[in-house]
């Protein structure tokens, strides 16, 4: 045993060097203001590379619209024609000013971001402004995006991923917006130019939205810049969508999505969380790391490190704006289905039932405040962080405060925030294969459906 | 445009290891790479897929450092990490609080000096890495398509035209001895190159890497290999099953010119003509106007890497997936329109303008993140490691912009004349296989 433990010890890596003191990290200062017509800018200085990334996001999404996936349709033709610019003048006109633009829709927000040469802000704003405010949704434009919505739904139900998680969120959050990921193809046939132009003119709107930039800009000449770009910006506010809280799925049960000939078996299961103003949500984050947010994690080390079942096994806490969501995924060979769920769940409970040792939550309290500062070094991770903040209304000192908070998280915080949020009774567990080689191993787990890829329960 | 001026200082060990320091007081933050010179094209015949199996093994403990603790050091330091394998290098970077730094160098020294793995762990990562092919290649539509298919069906070289994510049986039949043998031949000092970026000094970075990497012996016999193609005399066409997708695909490639040279900076515009975004020729023409296709992307070393990190011979590769209700040819016929276009009437000097503001912007944000954006002045390391390892030169990093910014609508013109004819491409047509069109969709 002497012998053995030497060994070890000669290979733990304790004759690393150690760390060096640290060097403070300095966020830095933000210029917020809240326009006459309630658009909310927040800018930050960031000349690492001469040029400016950008995000103007609505808080409005996918929950607040009628029919799923109109919200995101609306996002995605917005950029295909406004009352001044054809398609084609848009996309050349971001060539020439070096820029990049997406508009896409998540379940709560729709966001039109953006990068470009600091040389040309000037153009590049009045561009996104033009795009906010006079999109023409030029039919043909439509029906030619909806033609590729089809198309890339029928792909996505090919797709693993895509039906683990569309599954899990449909058994999760029932007849809550949450619930839907992606529309029915009938339903994509069904939006109208009018409909898109109804979500737009109601959600796109400066009340309901905010600008975060970073880049490498003077904020004070930038601030004067975007009022005099979206200051004559005038339109309601939109009522505030609400829904009812989906009832909690009781008991764990299996939801096996049977797509023949898979030679691997997608398994992803979770349970209902919190959002990221709830005062847990540092603790959770802090749980899903020890348990499988990380690389040196205890889900990795097992069922990766020590078991070869799979390559990328990763756990999330997914917050959205009305709830939020927990999550386990794994993509594993067939014949090790049940093999990987009874680890996942071994290691679920381990997380529940015994307190974390001192020198892993060290570990992890270290891991979450580091990787927080690498966000500072790059333009985009600036503009997210401050997304983050301002889009959530987290307090003006979030960034500043948020190691010291980490730091003083404790065994019993994470033993707290497993037993609320690693719901193991109550795990739904959504498994996308071939059902043949797989339908007995998931039953073990409990009470199965099985669906077929278009989600019609077999 | 005035030229970029990123402070580099370079330096060389005297067992051959170069370094490169970047420094940068933006944040309190340091990004640290190893790049070795040996990627996927020189793996062993017989053993595909080994260059990317050994990277794995590279994770799997060494003399001081035994499995995971590599890992458990930098996530417990407050960094990230990764590698990845590609045609020409195999890299292993990590971003830390700048405190971590000397951590981090006596990691990578200690797996460079003395990689100490089993057939535990051998064992371990040939699964490991089966369920990554797996899952990014055979139980996803599309999966490898087309950086898997094309090259076997362009090149000749078998460097250039094996599998590069291995054959089953070929990563079955890997041994240790395997392991060894290439840790022996191509991990060694004078075949890398060390980078550190940001929160550091250059006369630190220097002085920390003599401490901790001057003792490991070079190999003073590096293999020489050859990676040319033989001369293309006619079209290359093959067809590939398409188990999940739902819709036809086809993928062109086309050899592009010599590294560094006047006609590749040429066909680099052209490329970004053509395949840049939206507003790409290719892109614009089929999909958004004539809506044969329903997406299309490409590029030179798509979609693995870009114009810059590769070093031998490339393919400038478009990637269609088309509307069933038209044939491949019919859709070759309109990509074909495309590229005719560029041929008789050239680039104007408007667009190329425009294609030269864009590839510039381009090159700034990959300097600044790349990869997701997750390790900080990831692009600024992996063009400086390349033009190390292909160039002797990572300073290239501020003036390889040069030779793009000065290309003429002649040149293009001219590059696109001599080098997008079908005697120097290759088309790979990916139809459903009859269990997808069973179950598929359509």
């Amino acid at each position: 045993m002497a012998f053995a433990t030497s060994i070890s010890d000669v290979r733990s890596g304790a004759a690393a060097p150690a760390l060096a003191p640290e060097s403070p990290v300095v966020w830095p200062a933000r210029t917020v203001r809240t326009l006459a017509n309630g658009l909310q800018v927040v800018l930050v200085e960031s000349h690492i590379i001469p040029k400016l990334s950008g995000q103007l996001l609505f808080r409005s999404g996918s929950a607040a619209a009628e029919t799923p996936g109109l919200a995101d349709m609306t996002a995605t033709t917005v950029r295909t024609g406004t009352a001044s610019r054809t398609s084609r003048q848009i996309e050349e006109e971001l060539r020439r000013l070096g820029a990049d633009l997406g508009s896409s829709a998540g379940a709560d927000t729709s966001a039109i971001s953006f990068s470009g040469l600091a040389e040309f802000s000037a153009e590049l704003l009045a561009l996104v402004n033009d795009l906010a405010r006079n999109a023409s949704f030029p039919a043909a434009e439509l029906e030619r995006e909806r033609r590729h919505q089809i198309e890339a739904l029928r792909i996505e139900r090919t797709t693993p991923g895509f039906l683990a998680g569309e599954r899990l969120r449909k058994v999760l959050f029932g007849s809550h917006p949450y619930a839907i990921v992606s529309p029915a193809e009938e339903q994509v046939a069904s939006y109208t130019r009018e409909g898109l132009e109804g979500y737009y003119r109601a959600h796109y709107t400066p009340g309901n939205a905010l600008l975060v930039m970073a880049g490498d800009f003077s904020a004070g000449a930038m601030l004067t810049q975007i009022e005099k770009i979206f200051a004559d910006w005038r339109a309601p506010q939109p009522a505030a969508s609400s829904h009812p809280d989906p009832p909690l799925p009781q008991g764990r049960r299996v939801h096996l999505v049977h797509l023949p000939g898979s030679v691997q078996t997608q398994i992803l299961l979770g349970n209902h969380a919190i959002t990221r103003k709830h005062p847990d949500w540092l603790r959770l984050t802090l749980a899903n790391s020890i348990f499988g947010g990380a690389f040196n994690s205890r889900l990795v080390m097992n069922i990766r490190e020590q078991k070869g079942y799979t390559y990328s096994p990763r756990s999330s806490a997914h917050p959205l704006r009305q709830h939020g969501w927990f999550s386990v995924g794994a993509a594993v060979r067939n014949d090790v289905v049940a093999a990987t769920l009874t680890e996942i769940f071994y290691e679920i409970d381990r997380m529940r039932a015994l307190p974390v040792g001192d020198a892993e939550l060290a570990d992890s309290r270290n891991y979450m405040s580091g990787v927080f500062s690498l966000g500072l070094a790059t333009q985009s991770g600036l503009a997210g962080q401050l997304v983050n903040v301002y889009l959530n209304g987290l307090p003006e000192d979030y960034l500043e405060t948020y190691r010291e908070k980490i730091r003083a998280l404790t065994a019993d915080d994470v033993l707290t925030a497993a037993r609320r949020y690693f719901d193991s009774a109550n795990a739904q567990i959504a498994i996308v294969g071939d059902r043949a080689q797989i339908e007995e191993q998931a039953a073990l787990f409990g009470p199965s459906t099985v669906y077929d890829a278009q989600g019609n329960a077999q | 445009m005035s030229q970029l001026q990123i402070p580099i200082e370079h330096t060389q060990l005297e067992n051959g290891l170069r370094v490169v320091v970047a420094p940068d007081r933006t944040a309190p933050v340091v990004t640290v790479g190893v790049y070795y010179n040996i990627g996927f094209r020189l793996e062993p015949q017989g053993r595909s897929g080994f260059a990317h199996l050994f990277e794995h093994m590279m994770f799997q403990g060494s003399e001081r450092a035994g499995k995971m603790v590599h890992i458990k050091l930098v996530n417990s330091s407050g960094g990230v990490l990764n590698g990845s394998t590609r045609y020409d290098v195999t890299n292993y970077f990590q971003s830390v609080p700048s405190n971590a730094l000397e951590r981090m160098l006596w990691l990578e020294a200690d797996r460079m000096r003395a990689l100490q793995v089993d057939d535990e762990n051998l064992r371990n990562q040939r699964d490991v890495v089966k369920e990554e092919v797996r899952v990014n290649v055979l139980n996803q539509p599309y999966g490898g398509f087309p950086w898997l298919d094309l090259p076997p069906v362009a090149n000749r070289n078998w460097a250039n035209a094996h599998n590069f994510y291995g054959d089953f049986s070929d990563l079955d039949a890997a041994t240790l001895a395997d392991v060894q043998t290439f840790f022996k031949t191509y991990y060694v000092p004078n075949n890398a190159v060390l980078l550190m970026l940001g929160d550091v000094q250059p006369a630190d970075g220097f002085a920390l890497a003599r401490k901790h990497f001057g003792a490991i012996m070079p190999n003073r016999s590096l293999p020489q290999a050859d990676t040319s193609e033989p001369p293309q005399k006619e079209e290359r066409r093959a067809t590939v099953e398409e188990k999940f997708g739902t819709l036809p695909a086809l993928a062109i490639g086309y050899h592009a010119p010599k590294r560094r040279t006047p006609e590749w900076h040429a066909l680099a515009m052209v490329d970004q003509a053509l395949h840049g975004g939206r507003a790409g020729r290719i892109y614009r023409q089929l999909v958004l106007e004539k809506q044969v296709a329903v997406d299309s992307e490409g590029g030179i070393h798509y979609p693995l890497g870009d114009v810059f990190d590769y070093n031998g011979p490339m393919l400038m590769t478009t990637r269609i997936l088309h509307k069933p209700e038209f044939s491949a040819e019919q859709t070759i016929a309109e990509f074909d329109a495309v590229i005719r276009e560029v041929q008789e009437q050239g680039i104007a000097a408007i667009e190329l303008e425009q294609v030269k503001v864009k590839f510039r912007s381009d090159y700034y944000s990959s300097l600044e993140g790349g990869l997701g954006g997750y390790i900080p002045r990831f692009g600024l390391m992996h063009y400086a490691a390349c033009f190390t390892l292909f160039d002797g030169d990572p300073t290239l990093v501020n003036s390889i912009l040069d030779g793009f910014m000065a290309v003429t609508p002649e040149q293009a013109r001219a590059a696109a004349q001599k080098y997008l004819v079908p005697t120097n491409r290759a088309i790979v047509i990916r139809t459903r296989s009859a269990a997808a069109a069973h179950t598929g969709a359509a």
